[in-house]
């Protein structure tokens, strides 16, 4: 039995009394702790509404939240409490954002929560460190650009240390590298226990991270669970504004026309393809290199490299050192497999478990990929 | 036939250290797909300005349709109804009251009679989807709505040249895929399209040539292809091989096999990876009304996909509604592929179109045998 973190029951919510249907219309949703969990839907459809209720910003017309187990309370020592377990990015920085400068934005909710100031200083230069931020940290607020503004909100909500981080679009307006960064960072929080709730209109980018899927279509839960059997219901799809994933229409249509299941349902091209081999091909192997505080002395032999993870990326950063793969990597490193090249990867420490689990997965879709310590 | 050159500009922003377009020459050719990339920052909405004369290059030149651009008020009024700019933000374009004040405001400014501006207003309300919303308070229209609005307004100028920056950013999918199928009809009828976009995977599935802007420099001019090859290169402007594009390299290696033609649609991939017996494709051509042959074809049997800006309206007005409403050639061509029969209910002005895209499936494997009703 997965553990519930956030709970809604028979949750309605309008915004003013004129509208002809509420905004939330009896959504009773369960999120589960430490699952990957996307919230669906088009514009207006209520994704945001759901996310103030969970912070305690929207207090319901009727239904209940509960979070942990217990009901919201709605006074303001339990709402600073339950807030200093939640943080909410939302998509625009701009309403987020209101300090001066970028230090002072993140130390806020830190300074907030009372913390000393040593403790305070930590979380700045931490958080600041895994946006890759850092050499931003005296500038004005205003000065920054757009991604860069999006990286500084979600800097203030990492400073709480927070056990839910909510994001709503995270990706959207980013360039695609740093979209990539984002995600990566995603990987490592969850890696780290805290639960991720992202919103997102980007359905490839949910079924690729996404255990669990929720989804709205004008205030209405209309589906909770695996994304699979959501995307395989093409009239559900079709209503709510979204589109099925390119990794799941091309693995349904290549199976159908080969005769084949359509399951194990593959989530990333390199399983796609992976069932696509045939038998006895060679498989690379992916030398997985652990990193530290130090970059190991690991020669590539001309191998293709990559890297994974904030240490692993500013330590090549110092070292001048151009790896192949700098995003996605481990994505790169199993299409390399697939093709029957062996590769090198770098990656945080922290994260060897999950790179592991990853590579792992290309057991279902037919092969075993070696990983070499 | 080049739309619009730039020729060595420089542009400094006020108080700026360095310039945000540094000795750029760009060529944008007529009727070829464009889409110009770059991360945050690198200087595609500043070039976009140059474009329309928003922005005078502090040196170097930019010529319209073979013409260096005048920046008197006069002739600057020419330029924007030739060359529409859509901005990312719709706010920033949007000043009418109602809806159909803002569509108006440029046919107006252009001083046509009011007759041909009502039936522009008509006309571009109807494209974008947002007939029923024409006396509607701009300020009471959602994102999506908004964003839909600011283009309506540039397709009412008829423009030669229409610009759109980050044109689905905040979309929803569906409303981003009908939004790039119009604009796939608008380039069948002669409109050249030039979109600046983050999004990869569309830039490649849309785009005959792609340019690269880095820090205010044109680093690539060509096709898609011939940048992405270049992983380094790639790297340096913070854009990302696109999932397509990795997907079939990484096919061809494991088949050892040419990686060219490279797909850019999923049943060209699809078409590449697997091969079965093929159903057959009905294309029912749609003029200004539901004729018997589409009624009949929606009652069912087979699956239906609708192609086209007047047919989706009309398709969404009626009663029964088609399997697929959006990405509708695509979706037909997949249960072509799944070897099922299918109907695509089509534009009249799409036919040509729609047989293009069968035509360059056979590259792929794929000859899909079908009729036109209509």
């Amino acid at each position: 039995m997965k553990e519930c973190i956030f709970e809604t029951e028979n949750l309605v919510y309008s915004y003013s009394t004129k509208q002809a249907k509420p905004s939330l219309d009896n959504v009773s949703v369960e999120i589960h702790k430490g699952v990957r969990t996307a919230i669906l839907g088009a514009n207006g459809a209520g994704k945001s509404t759901l996310f103030y209720h969970f912070n305690g910003i929207f207090k319901p017309v009727s239904g209940t939240v509960k979070y942990m187990g217990k009901p919201l309370e709605y006074t303001r020592e339990a709402l600073t409490e339950l807030r200093n377990d939640i943080s909410v990015v939302v998509q625009n920085p701009d309403e987020q954002i209101f300090s001066a400068t970028v230090e002072e934005d993140i130390a806020f909710g830190p300074m907030n929560m009372g913390m000393e100031r040593d403790e305070i200083e930590r979380r700045i230069q931490e958080s600041l460190f895994k946006v890759g931020m850092e050499e931003y940290r005296e500038r004005p607020t205003i000065q920054l650009s757009y991604g860069q503004r999006k990286r500084v909100a979600l800097a203030g909500a990492l400073a709480i240390s927070p056990k839910v981080l909510i994001l709503d679009e995270p990706t959207a307006g980013l360039d695609p590298q740093m979209s990539q960064e984002v995600i990566e960072l995603v990987e490592q929080l969850c890696e780290a226990g805290t639960t991720v709730i992202i919103s997102t209109h980007d359905v490839d980018l949910a079924y690729a991270w996404a255990e669990e899927i929720h989804v709205l279509i004008h205030g209405d839960l209309v589906y909770s669970g695996e994304p699979e059997p959501f995307f395989d219901d093409h009239e559900k799809v079709a209503m709510t504004g979204l589109v099925m994933p390119h990794t799941f229409s091309v693995n349904s249509s290549v199976q159908r026309i080969c005769g084949r299941e359509v399951a194990p349902y593959p989530r990333t091209n390199s399983q796609i393809l992976c069932k696509m081999l045939p038998e006895g091909s060679r498989i690379g192997k992916i030398r997985l290199v652990p990193v530290e505080d130090s970059l190991p002395d690991v020669p590539a032999e001309g191998l293709p490299t990559g890297i994974y993870g904030a240490i692993t990326r500013r330590l090549f950063r110092a070292a001048g050192r151009e790896p192949d793969y700098h995003f996605n990597a481990i994505e790169y490193c199993l299409m390399d497999a697939v093709g029957g090249k062996d590769s090198v990867l770098f990656c945080d420490a922290p994260m060897k478990d999950r790179v592991l689990e990853v590579i792992g997965r290309m057991e279902a879709f037919g092969k075993k990929v070696e990983v070499v310590m | 036939m080049t739309v619009i050159q730039t020729d060595n500009i420089v542009y400094y922003y006020e108080g700026a250290s360095k310039p945000s377009m540094d000795g750029v020459s760009i060529t944008i050719k007529k009727g070829v797909k464009t889409v110009i990339l770059g991360s945050n920052g690198a200087g595609k909405s500043t070039l976009f300005y140059h474009f329309n004369g928003v922005v005078k290059p502090k040196s170097g030149t930019v010529k319209v349709m073979g013409k260096p651009v005048s920046y008197r008020k006069k002739d600057l009024r020419e330029l924007r109804s030739k060359v529409a700019v859509v901005l990312q933000n719709p706010d920033d374009q949007i000043f009418g009251q109602t809806v159909e004040g803002d569509v108006g405001y440029g046919p107006r400014n252009m001083k046509l009679p009011e007759e041909e501006v009502k039936e522009r207003v008509d006309e571009a309300l109807f494209q974008t989807g947002l007939g029923e919303f024409r006396e509607k308070n701009t300020m009471q229209l959602s994102y999506g709505q908004r964003k839909r609005l600011a283009l309506a307004g540039a397709l009412a100028m008829k423009p030669e040249v229409l610009i759109m920056d980050e044109p689905t950013a905040g979309l929803d999918p569906q409303m981003a895929l009908e939004l790039m199928e119009l604009a796939e009809q608008l380039h069948h009828n002669g409109t050249t399209i030039v979109i600046s976009t983050h999004d990869v995977d569309l830039a490649y599935a849309w785009a005959d040539e792609i340019h690269v802007l880095k820090r205010g420099k044109l680093i690539y001019s060509g096709t898609s292809e011939g940048f992405y090859r270049d992983s380094a290169a790639v790297h340096s402007t913070g854009v990302m091989q696109p999932s397509m594009f990795v997907m079939n390299e990484n096919l061809a290696r494991m088949r050892e096999s040419d990686p060219a033609p490279y797909p850019r649609t999923e049943s060209q991939l699809i078409s590449k990876m697997a091969s079965g017996p093929k159903g057959g494709l009905e294309i029912v051509l749609v003029d200004g009304e539901l004729g018997d042959s589409v009624h009949a074809a929606l009652k069912g049997g087979r699956k239906t996909g609708v192609f086209g800006t007047v047919v989706r309206r009309l398709v969404s007005d009626s009663e029964k509604k088609a399997d697929y409403m959006f990405n509708g050639f695509e979706a037909c061509a997949g249960e072509c592929l799944m070897g099922r029969d299918s109907v695509l209910l089509c534009d009249r002005d799409c036919l040509d179109l729609v047989k293009a895209k069968i035509e360059d499936l056979k590259a792929f494997g794929t000859d899909i045998s079908y009729n036109v009703n209509g």
